[in-house]
Parts: C-alpha cells; structure tokens; sequence
C-alpha cells in the first residue's frame, strides 16, 4: 500500500472512531448570572476541569458527558453555584468522565475537586481550592486570593501566582515558577520541589518535605534569609551567605542558615533525606 | 469576605465575636468551615489531654523552684515559649495545632504498651531493621472506606498511606532525639497533615460515590 492510501486509510479509520465516540458524548451548555466574588464548585470525579476569566457576573460551564452513566447536578442559591458530575450506577472512569471548559467572573472565589483529571486554572484573583488524587493540577496567571492546593499524586504546576499559597502533596512533584506572596507554603512526601522565582514580597517561603528534593533557583539580587535542614540528606548553596544564627545548630553538610540582601523574605527549606538546593540563576 | 480575611479575623471568631460577613463566608467556603472545624476539634481533644494527663500543678512550682535555685530562669527574661522565627511562620491558630499534635505525639512514643498490642513503636525497633508499615485501626476502617474503589486506586491510596505513616515514624524519631527542636516539630506537624489530607480526601470521596 502506498503511504498515500495508508494516510487516508488511517485518517477515514480515525474520523470513524471520531465520529462513534462522538455520537455517544453529550454536551452540556449552562449559563448562571452571579453577583460580586460568587462561589462556584466543581465536582468532577472523572475528566478535566479547565476554568478561565470571562465575563463579569456570569458562569459559562461547557460540559462534555462521555455516557449516559454520569450526569450534572447544578444548583445555584444566592451567589453561590454548585455542580457535581453525578455517578450513575454502572459507571467507571471512561463512562463516567466529564470534561468542564468553565468561564468564570475574574474574581470568583472557587474550589475544584476531581480524582484523575487535569485541574486548569487561569487568571483568576479570588481563593481557589484544589483537590484531586492523579491528575495534574495547574494554577496560571493568578493574583489577589488564596491557592489552596491538595493532591495525593497529581503534579502541581504554579506559573505566575502571587498571593497565600499553600499546596500540599503525597507523591506528586510541584514546580513553581514566578510565585511570590505573603505566603508560600509547600508540604510535600516524595513528590520533588522545585522553585524558581525571586521569593519576593517581604514573605514567608516554607518548603518541606519528607523524600522528595527540594531545588530553589533565585537570582542574585534576592533578599532573602534562609534556613534549610536535612536529616539524612545534603544541603547545598550557590549562594555565599551571611552567617546568621539558627534555632537549630547548623553543622556539616545537612544544614545551612545566613541572609541574602537584606533578607526581607524568609525561606525555610526542611527535608527529612531529600536533598535541598539552593541554586543561583544564570542570567 | 474572603479567605484571607476569614483568617485574619479568625481569632475574633473564636472568642465569639462573630459578625455576618463571617457567617456568610463560612457557610459558603468549605476549606474555611473545616479550618474551623478541625480548629474546635483539636481545642478540645487538647482540653481534655491537659486536663487528663497533664502533670499535677505542685510539679510545675517544684520544677520552677529547682530551675530558679540552678540559675536557668530569671525573673526578667520572660521570653516568648517558641522562637520569634517560629512565630512568624505560623498563623496563629497552627499554634495550638503543634500543640496538640505533639501531645499526641509524645503520649503515643511513651505509651506503655498493652496486652495484645502488636504493633510496634519506633523506639521498639533496631537501628537498620526494615520497618513494618504500622497499620492503625484508624487507617484500616480508612482503607475500608475505600476499598469498592479500582484496586489500583486502592493500592495507590495503601502506598500514600504508608508514605504519611513512614513521614510520621520519621519525625518522630527525629523529634524524640530532640524534642524542642522546631525542625523536627515542624516536619511532625507536616507529615501529621498529609495523613489528615489522606483522610479527608477518602472520606470526601466516597462521599461523592
């Protein structure tokens, strides 16, 4: 067969397939008119959420429903929406997926929960919650609220977030990039994590975890005082530190502790055996 | 309101000046109603323990009177209990947290142990020998709780399980070694809420099913 016919062999075989997964999906369009800083949860057991900033005092929710084994349950009281892919009995991960596209005010406030689906969510100013078990979960562009993330084996990714930060995770790495504020706090178990960014706004950076690594890259110009302890593992600086006292003794290989500038932000680097970095960016 | 602001009035709250706003908020944010639930949980659970194994008052005078006559304590160096460091970190109500948290802690690293209680302690077991995941009653009636999930949910949620309870036995260790050291007490703290997390997030789940 000449790879022509194979192409087009394969393409018509793919638009086939297309076309009788697409037959059993069924999409959902839901509209939701909502005052200042509404509250809206997703529940979605199986399949990915993404939710993005529309419109001022509006909620736009595209549901994609991969059978007739799962369904929306939607309500709205006051400000407040709540919808929750409903499990039917019979259902699994495949029948029971729902892939979300949300539009959502700028300022909502929002929590998001799904087991093995990716967690999307970007440019948005108001607290978002985040809970999954597999699924990736990524936070972009956000500003002004509180990030709560949980998952048990997720990889959390946070590009470009500034506010309280507080994620925590079992197993999943979480990389950081351009995160700052007040608060920044990351408990992890074996997942790795990794920082990069200037740990600005005068904040509290706590990063701890049991076996996973811990690599922070910052700039030269950082201002930052800096403590970092681990049990059984190395802990390295490519940064010369002013010395500073510790709560703890500071000795060997396992422990550091100075300042960096003027040490407006304090960063706190714990790990049990994994071995923490404290790493200078190359311009 | 919002979370943040919850927070910061958090104090207030507890000491029972609650405003609208508050009300408001709480009934509409799940992380913050269990902020405060977990929060009145662990008030009392510590309560009850200072209350009921909590040394008699006349050990505290005798020990202050010993330390005064060694010299250790002073009259005007009334220094906050935790490092300024520590106190910084924290939000206010992760204090009474640690607190509590290292109680129980303490109590199950020097527990006796009982008739029938196999599972072993940390101080039990020799240095290099492989350590037995313990399995708690609490974490078998968790694991039941999950079990009608897919098994490879299952066994992933049995390995997350082990990892918080191998973190736990690991800050422990450390924190017996050392028990004012705040390191050690802060990687207690952690591990303790990853298996909070782990629990919360299994019952949360088949809550859904």
């Amino acid at each position: 067969m000449s790879s022509g016919k194979c192409a087009a062999t394969v393409t018509a075989m793919l638009m086939l397939v297309g076309a009788s997964l697409g037959a059993e999906n069924i999409r959902k369009d839901l509209h939701f008119k909502v005052g200042k800083r509404p509250m809206i949860s997703i529940n979605n057991p199986y399949g990915p959420v993404l939710v993005k900033a529309g419109a001022a005092h509006e909620v736009v929710v595209t549901a994609i429903l991969h059978s007739d084994k799962v369904e929306l349950d939607q309500s709205k009281s006051h400000n407040r929406v709540d919808i929750i892919s409903h499990l039917l009995p019979g259902s699994d991960p495949v029948s029971g997926m729902v892939e979300y596209v949300i539009l959502v005010p700028p300022d909502a406030n929002l929590t998001l929960h799904s087991d093995n689906g990716r967690v999307r969510a970007e440019k948005l100013q108001g607290d978002l919650t985040v809970a999954g078990n597999d699924g990736a979960i990524e936070v972009i562009d956000c500003a002004g609220g509180h990030v709560h993330v949980r998952t048990l084996n997720g990889m959390v990714s946070l590009n470009n977030v500034h506010g309280h930060v507080e994620i925590m995770s079992v197993g999943g790495d979480i990389l950081m990039n351009g995160v700052t504020g007040t608060l920044v706090a990351v408990n992890s178990n074996s997942g790795k994590i990794e920082y990069e960014g200037d740990f600005a706004g005068d904040g509290e950076y706590a990063f701890t975890s049991h076996t996973g690594n811990i690599e922070a890259v910052a700039p030269a110009y950082a201002s930052i005082d800096v403590l970092a302890r681990s049990t059984n593992g190395i802990v390295q600086s490519d940064f010369s530190l002013e010395p500073k006292h510790a709560p703890f003794l500071v000795r060997g290989a396992n422990s550091l502790s100075g300042t960096l500038g003027k040490a407006a932000s304090s960063v706190k680097l714990f790990s049990f055996s994994g071995r923490i970095r404290l790493k200078k960016r190359q311009n | 309101m919002n979370c943040l602001q919850f927070e910061n009035a958090l104090s207030d709250y507890l000491e029972g000046t609650r405003s609208s706003e508050q009300q408001a908020h709480l009934s509409s944010c799940s992380a913050c109603s269990s902020l405060l639930a977990d929060l009145n949980l662990i008030s009392a659970e510590a309560s009850s323990l200072r209350e009921s194994d909590g040394p008699a008052p006349h050990v505290w005078t005798a020990l202050e009177a010993q330390l005064r006559r060694e010299g250790l304590i002073h009259e005007a160096s009334r220094r906050p209990l935790l490092p300024d460091f520590l106190l910084r970190w924290k939000t206010a109500w992760l204090v009474p947290v640690a607190a509590a948290l290292l109680i129980a802690a303490g109590i199950k690293l020097y527990q006796p142990a009982k008739i029938g209680d196999n599972q072993p302690i940390a101080k039990n077991v020799a240095p290099g020998a492989p350590v037995a995941p313990a399995v708690s009653l609490d974490d078998k009636d968790i694991m039941t709780t999950v079990a009608a999930r897919p098994p490879a949910q299952v066994a992933a949620y049995r390995n997350d399980l082990d990892q918080a309870n191998a973190f736990i036995r690991d800050a422990q260790e450390s924190l017996k070694n050392d028990p004012n050291d705040i390191y050690s007490q802060q990687l207690l703290i952690n591990a303790y809420e990853q298996k909070q997390m782990l629990y919360r997030l299994a019952v949360d789940q088949s809550d859904e099913q």
